[in-house]
């Protein structure tokens, strides 16, 4: 009897937690067309570049994402030209009738001078898929479409001159240079992405 | 004499601060830890601007009182460390005044330091067993209250 309310007690636990995205997974879900501020519609394959593609799940106002999302434009203003294609996703979708809707998305990006993609994750199809939970929340894929890094951008988002680890960008130059990433996997606080119940 | 006494506890009730202390993963988990065969413990981490931590904030706050004899609930607050006071005037509106937390460590540390299997999003709620001392319950994201309960009359039997 214990064993069986054990097993009951480890499945309830397990469903508790989406399930991340191994590492060395391919690109899931490339070809699914999303809205994008362009008024476009465009895939993660669309947003490739020939090095790699940096996937954020981000928002309009989570202050996670707030505190961060000066270094989303740093990172595609360094990045892009080295080949790596970046793409803003929002999953919010309990929240895209207001907050999170295409209008406010299109003036959060003018207004924080985004220089990439932010696309409409309609059915947080993406986000499920990933087992992405929070924003902001990365995923970093080489030119084979491999995941070689997961987790935070870096280990300050309130303070950008007091960080002291650049996680993504270390990752990003190492993957670009063929060498060994350290850590390929990091935590950080985030807003809770809004799922449709 | 008891109108003088009424206004007398309103006052101390009023005065009341809430007793926040800066913490890591591991003074947290010394707290947990000594609280095993006493009582079972709830931590419920959470922050301001997070509106389903803010929603489910008062459902907690009911239980931890309900609860006394057998239950020892922490709040861990996210909030960035130079919002600190408005942290203490939050927990002063909701009538916390016992012993809470604000996070002073960096988030990887302190996020995998809390359980491995929390991915950082918000809130996140821990539960520990009175007799046991060991998680048995743990999620992300707002719950209602009998999803609290029921956790936390099992940490209790546990």
């Amino acid at each position: 009897m214990k064993k069986f309310i054990s097993l009951i007690l480890i499945g309830c636990l397990t469903i508790l937690s989406a399930k991340e995205l191994d590492l060395g997974s391919i690109l899931p879900l490339g070809d699914i067309k999303m809205a994008d501020i362009s008024g476009k519609d465009v895939s993660l394959n669309d947003a490739k570049g020939k090095n790699g593609l940096l996937v954020i799940f981000s928002c309009n106002t989570c202050p996670w994402v707030i505190a961060w999302e000066d270094r989303y434009v740093e990172l595609a203003d360094t990045y892009k030209d080295k080949g790596v294609g970046i793409v803003a996703i929002n999953s919010n979708e309990t929240q895209f009738e207001n907050v999170d809707s295409m209008e406010e998305m299109q003036a959060h990006a003018k207004e924080q001078g985004y220089n990439f993609y932010y696309t409409m994750d309609n059915g947080s199809k993406l986000a499920s898929e990933f087992g992405a939970t929070r924003t902001p929340h990365i995923y970093l894929f080489d030119k084979k479409d491999k995941l070689v890094y997961r987790g935070a951008i870096d280990d300050n988002a309130r303070k950008p001159d007091k960080v002291e680890n650049t996680y993504l960008a270390d990752a990003i130059d190492n993957m670009l240079a063929g060498s060994a990433i350290d850590p390929t996997a990091t935590k950080a606080l985030g807003c809770a992405i809004k799922f449709a119940k | 004499m008891n109108r003088y006494l009424s206004i007398i506890f309103i006052l101390i009730i009023g005065c009341e601060q809430p007793d926040l202390h800066h913490a890591t993963a591991e003074s947290i988990y010394n707290n947990v830890i000594s609280k095993k065969g006493e009582e079972a413990v709830l931590l419920n981490f959470w922050a301001m601007w997070c509106a389903p931590c803010v929603a489910e904030f008062p459902i907690i706050v009911d239980l931890a009182d309900e609860y006394e004899n057998d239950l020892a609930v922490y709040f861990v607050s996210v909030d960035w460390l130079d919002e600190e006071d408005k942290v203490v005037s939050f927990l002063k509106d909701q009538g916390v005044t016992w012993t809470t937390f604000i996070k002073d460590e960096k988030d990887n540390a302190f996020i995998n330091g809390i359980h491995e299997e929390w991915s950082g999003a918000l809130p996140f709620t821990i539960l520990y067993g009175k007799s046991s001392g060991e998680v048995l319950d743990y999620w992300e994201g707002e719950q209602p209250e009998k999803r609290f309960r029921k956790a936390i009359i099992n940490a209790i039997n546990s």
